[in-house]
């Protein structure tokens, strides 16, 4: 009578034993790597919009403010999306017959706002405020990126709570002197860690209880 | 795909193939991957950003509501151009910052989906033009005979521009006349005044002068456009530090009132009773009338009260109600005269200097006698809340022209030719009287959502000056006033709310002339039925408003309906019990309706609110309720007797929020009661108690530590704090099936207890909201760490974490937590609240809570963190009351007080070592940051002894 089991039995039935452990693990593990992927996240997708806005042309290139659009960004919860008069400020005068800027001209002609794609996205239960992150050093870029050098805009941040944690628990390796809020160059200097925990102090920031749930879900 | 699917009849689907099913079952699939990605946002600015305006961060407008007529002050909070909620206006004399039920339910009504949307014409739809067109003619006509047979109907008007109109109309059209029909109105009370002083006069009474009060059947504290400035005044008397000064009241009343339950000394009498009362009370200040008979109870309650109003004199007051003939009224304005009582008269101002008003009688005379050709109906339904014998519905068909301007397309649009849709208060210019005749400008918030006009542009309809705007109207009203800088005085007024110095002087009154007044017999084995307006929904008005519809009524706590109040001596000796339905009969007007069996309902009386079995009201009102303006005729207004009563041999289930239970003896530490007297030697109930060890982690003490303090003895359970949560909150409405089911969703809930004791049962209101305990019993519990406490000592609930496992809420001894059995707020709406209008209420920075999430208060945590954002901007702490939570702010007597216990300076932590701070459960060791003041009633020695 033959054998039931081959000799290769032995390495399969170990293989089974070895993945009743790992495949838990590792399905945890793919699960937390996909949360945290650019496929859930959105990161660095870059979307349609009514009109190819190139923050890389007019910051990068021009050289204009970021609050030259985002007027609101340090008194308010939300940055703002500059309203059509904005772009025409300019617009009227410059590029007034491209092809590029109908829509501009359109919504201002018919009183029709542009519709844009919006870009960062985050969960409805999330209250989150531009202008106390400013009040307290956290420069434009930290979270938004190089974003002098997009032709498009995307997310440059995952802007997942991980990642929101960070820096609530550490805020010293991204703070920023007031000056420099808006400066898309700026770098963290070698000496960022102390130069941070400076910053903090005089800025008053306590991260005792910058983690609470309240502090940014109600 | 097979013909059959592409069928709308549900059995050619049923009838599937098999490939046919794989192929719809595959679509599913992948519509629901494709449902997994996030959906796509889009951004809309403006094309032109209006000035001042800071997307996503509120903005506050003066602005004044209509409450039956008179103007309430508000401050409407406006998010992207969106009224979200209201807050009373601290410059308006009616509101002093706070707000009614009413008033907080007004942001919802703007968006209700039932409001009317375009003219009507006979049921079709038809167009402004196609009105005017129509309206021409008939005017045409009335140029030629000055008007004869052109009539205004109209609800209480005090708004200065609308009374110029009238005046401008009856100058073109000499022969017009105008009603006047209000279904709550003050015509007992202005009969009163011209029996004593030979005049109609508008009474002020200053109850924060009154030591001793008297109330025959009147109810101040209770609901209406002056329940505000009364509740603010009567606890300004009734301050402890204040021992000598502390007012005393005497209730009398035949309906249980909020005034009743918060009176030192009550007695629950029939009408003819309480005007005995007057009778006898009188007599003791020398009227010499025919002493009526009193029983031994009232005897004792006439002679004390008398007493102490005698003893008071200048500092006493009584105050007659709506179910007391105009005679009483005049007899209390005569005792008033001989205590010297601190009571105002103004000369009416719902009137204009050249017109008087006609009555809801005459037109409806005149109606039958085919001699009104043009009726207008501004605001005023009628065809519903008209005194059942004048006729209007049978008789409103007759009219050849009759137009109804209206909110809704209600009971009395059906029964013209033409319906009109009005404008929100929200959404046009006008100017409306306070209760004490201080103007206010309205001005819109919004731009009207429909094709709506004001009635201040339909009187220029016509008047045919159809260019002028309603705005132009306002302004030329006040132009003189202004003065030369009317540009800026028009900025100010509007700013300020109100235009200052617009009270008018009150009239000096000679002394009244005694009425003779004679007692009348009750009537045996006959029940009185006494009317009152309801505390939800007023007139009718507001049936179609699902948060008054669901607030519960403040002492039988009935939600979704108005059940008949009877005693329990009646009941047993009808053989009724709580839950039977009974047809109440009178002549041939029969109205079925469950009856309620209750404690405040004296012998022989039966009570039962107005604005209920609406039947064109909409999709929240229709049809609940019993129609108590069946039984009302022109001359009994508020009490009616005669009414028979049998059961019908139903049953009715009775939509409550509160069960009513008897816990032996518990009320005491639940809801004790000091006595003024006693209180300077009565030591702290909870003082200094020991707390146990626990394994719960301190509260942080570098912080801010949020409290909150209640008052009971101040709270008049009038719910203002209950439906201004609901608005600030996002909380959704359940709808009475679920409501059946035991569930409901508000936040802060308003309890009622009474002391068992004899003759004389103490009984007082407790507003609930979340103890946010530090020793939060509700924490531990969770497996998600949904329930967690923020270091502000907040007992925050993570809504996006919460799996809904139920566990926290049997774990809250306060009960406190609400659920979300269904999507209430999110898909599985009651009636029409998932419309989109709706939704543009939501207060955008509080999240809508879905289905099977936990939901509960968290003290406003969104008011906290955008005082906490504002003050760390400018590098500061909060200060003492820079957050006022939602409750806080509505609340007429600012019975809520809330702030930071770790300030030493905050008022909460002052209040919370006081001597009548007591904890809720505190043996539980719960630690609440939520406590209470013990209620304080003041007695009269002589009437002690029935406080055993």
């Amino acid at each position: 009578m033959a054998q039931v089991f081959r000799p290769a039995a032995n390495t399969v039935a170990l293989l089974v034993i070895a993945s009743l452990g790992a495949v838990p693990v590792l399905a945890v593990g793919l699960g937390f790597s996909l949360m945290a992927s650019p496929y859930v996240t959105n990161q660095s997708v870059t979307r349609k919009q009514p009109v190819p806005f190139s923050h890389a042309h007019h910051i990068g290139g021009l050289g204009l403010d970021c609050r030259y659009c985002h007027t609101l960004v340090s008194v308010a919860r939300f940055a703002g999306i500059p309203p059509t008069k904005t772009c025409m400020t300019c617009h009227s005068q410059l590029w007034t017959n491209a092809a590029m800027l109908v829509p501009v001209r359109e919504s201002l002609a018919n009183n029709k706002p542009i519709r844009w794609q919006r870009v960062h996205v985050l969960p409805d239960y999330v209250y989150f405020d531009h202008s106390i992150h400013i009040a307290k050093g956290v420069g434009c870029s930290t979270c938004h990126g190089a974003v002098d050098q997009m032709p498009l805009m995307r997310q440059a941040a995952p802007l997942t709570m991980g990642w929101c944690l960070d820096c609530h628990r550490n805020p010293e390796t991204e703070i920023r002197p007031r000056d420099k809020i808006f400066d898309m160059k700026w770098k963290p200097p070698k000496n960022q860690i102390a130069e941070g925990r400076r910053l903090m102090r005089e800025y008053h920031i306590d991260t005792t209880h910058l983690t609470d749930c309240s502090k940014c879900h109600r | 795909m097979k013909p059959g699917l592409s069928g709308t009849n549900p059995e050619d689907i049923l009838r599937l193939s098999r490939r046919d099913a794989l192929r719809i079952f595959a679509a599913h699939m992948a519509l629901a991957v494709a449902g997994c990605s996030k959906p796509v946002e889009e951004i809309v600015p403006y094309v032109t950003m209006p000035e001042g305006l800071v997307p996503g961060e509120p903005l506050r407008f003066a602005t004044t509501l209509p409450m039956g007529g008179y103007g309430l002050g508000i401050m409407g909070i406006s998010v992207d151009g969106r009224p979200i909620k209201i807050e009373g206006n601290p410059h308006h004399p009616s509101s002093l910052g706070a707000t009614d039920v009413f008033a907080e339910a007004a942001v919802l009504s703007l968006y209700d989906p039932d409001r009317s949307r375009t003219p009507i014409l006979r049921g079709s739809i038809a167009s402004w033009d196609a009105f005017r067109a129509a309206l021409l003619p008939q005017l045409a006509k009335h140029d030629v005979n000055a008007g004869a047979g052109l009539r205004l109907l109209t609800g209480r008007i005090t708004s200065p521009t609308l009374l110029r109109q009238i005046d401008h109309l009856f100058t073109r059209y000499p022969k017009a006349m105008w009603h006047v029909h209000e279904p709550v109105d003050d015509s007992l009370e202005r009969q009163g005044t011209e029996l004593a002083f030979g005049r109609a006069l508008h009474a002020l009474p200053r109850l924060d002068k009154a030591e001793v009060m008297l109330c025959l059947d009147a109810d101040p504290l209770g609901p209406g456009p002056s329940q505000i400035v009364n509740a603010r005044r009567w606890i300004e008397a009734r301050n402890p530090k204040n021992a000598r000064g502390f007012s005393r009241s005497y209730v009398a009343a035949s309906a249980p009132t909020l005034t009743k339950i918060k009176a030192d000394h009550r007695l629950a009498l029939h009408p003819a009773g309480v005007s005995d009362i007057a009778i006898a009370v009188a007599n003791v200040m020398g009227a010499g009338m025919a002493q009526p008979n009193l029983p031994p109870s009232s005897e004792r309650f006439v002679n004390t009260a008398a007493q102490d109003l005698i003893a008071h004199k200048g500092r006493a007051l009584i105050l007659t109600g709506r179910s007391q003939r105009a005679e009483i009224h005049a007899l209390s304005h005569w005792i008033n005269a001989q205590l010297d009582a601190p009571q105002d008269f103004i000369a009416p101002f719902d009137r204009s200097a050249e017109h008087q008003p006609s009555t809801l009688a005459a037109l409806a005379e005149d109606i039958q006698a085919g001699r009104v050709e043009t009726l207008v109906i501004l605001d005023s339904n009628v065809g519903y809340d008209a005194p059942a014998d004048l006729s209007i519905t049978a008789n409103l068909g007759k009219v050849p022209f009759s137009v109804h301007l209206g909110l809704y397309a209600d009971e009395t649009a059906g029964l013209c030719q033409w319906h009109l849709p009005q404008s929100h208060p929200f959404e046009s210019w006008s100017d409306l009287r306070a209760i004490d005749g201080t103007a206010a400008i309205a001005q819109p918030l919004i731009r009207p959502l429909y094709e709506t006009r004001s009635a201040h542009d339909l009187l220029t309809m016509l008047a045919r000056q159809d260019a002028v705007s309603s705005y132009d109207l306002v302004r030329e009203t006040w132009r003189p006033v202004g003065g030369d800088s009317f540009e800026d005085w028009w900025r100010q007024t509007l700013h300020d709310g109100v235009v200052a110095g617009t009270a008018p002087l009150s009239v000096v009154a000679a002394a009244p002339t005694r009425p003779e007044v004679t007692s009348t017999d009750e009537t045996q084995n006959e029940l009185a039925l006494v009317l009152s307006p309801d505390s939800s929904v007023w007139d009718g008005r507001f049936a179609n408003s699902p948060w008054l519809q669901e607030c519960p009524r403040p002492i039988s706590k009935e939600v979704w309906g108005n059940a008949l109040s009877i005693g329990a001596a009646d009941a047993r000796r009808l053989n009724l019990k709580t839950g039977d339905v009974v047809r109440l009969s009178l002549k041939d007007r029969v109205i079925q309706t469950p009856v309620l069996v209750s404690d405040g309902c004296p012998p022989g009386v039966i009570n039962l609110t107005l604005g209920y079995g609406r039947r064109n009201a909409g999709a929240i009102g229709n049809a609940i309720g019993a129609d108590a303006y069946r039984l009302r005729t022109s001359d009994a207004l508020w009490m009616i007797e005669g009414v028979t009563i049998a059961a019908a041999g139903k049953r009715q289930e009775i939509l409550t929020t509160q069960n009513h239970v008897r816990l032996e003896g518990l009320a005491r530490d639940l809801y004790p009661v000091r006595w003024l007297n006693d209180l300077a030697s009565a030591a702290r109930s909870d003082a200094e108690a020991p707390s146990l060890p626990t394994f719960y982690p301190p509260a942080a003490a570098d912080t801010y530590a949020w409290g909150m303090v209640i008052d009971t003895a101040a709270c008049i359970g009038c719910n203002a704090c209950l439906v201004a949560c609901q608005a600030e909150n996002n909380v959704p409405v359940v709808g009475p099936e679920e409501i059946a089911r035991g569930r409901d969703m508000h936040w802060l809930r308003v309890d009622i207890y009474d002391h068992d004791m004899p003759a004389d049962p103490v009984t007082g209101f407790q507003p609930v909201p979340c103890m946010q305990c530090e020793n939060a019993p509700c924490e531990p519990v969770c497996p998600v760490a949904a329930s967690v406490h923020d270091s502000e000592g907040l007992n925050a609930q993570v809504y996006n974490r919460c799996v809904g496992t139920r566990f926290c809420e049997a774990n809250c001894p306060y009960k406190v937590r609400r659920f979300n059995f269904f999507g209430y707020a999110d898909g599985q709406e009651y009636a029409n609240l998932g419309a989109e209008t709706i939704k543009a209420q939501r207060n955008p920075d509080v999240s809508t809570r879905q289905r099977g999430v936990m939901e509960k208060c968290t003290y406003c945590v969104q008011r906290i963190s955008r005082a906490r954002r504002k003050a760390k901007k400018e590098d500061r702490t909060i200060a003492e009351g820079e957050v006022v939570t939602a409750c806080q702010s509505a609340c007429p007597t600012q019975a809520i007080t809330f702030g930071d216990l770790n300030n030493p300076d905050s008022v909460a932590k002052r209040l919370k070592s006081g001597p009548r701070n007591y904890e809720l459960l505190g043996h539980l060791d719960t630690r609440p940051r939520t406590t209470y003041l013990a209620d304080l009633r003041n007695l009269n020695g002589a009437l002690k002894g029935e406080h055993s």
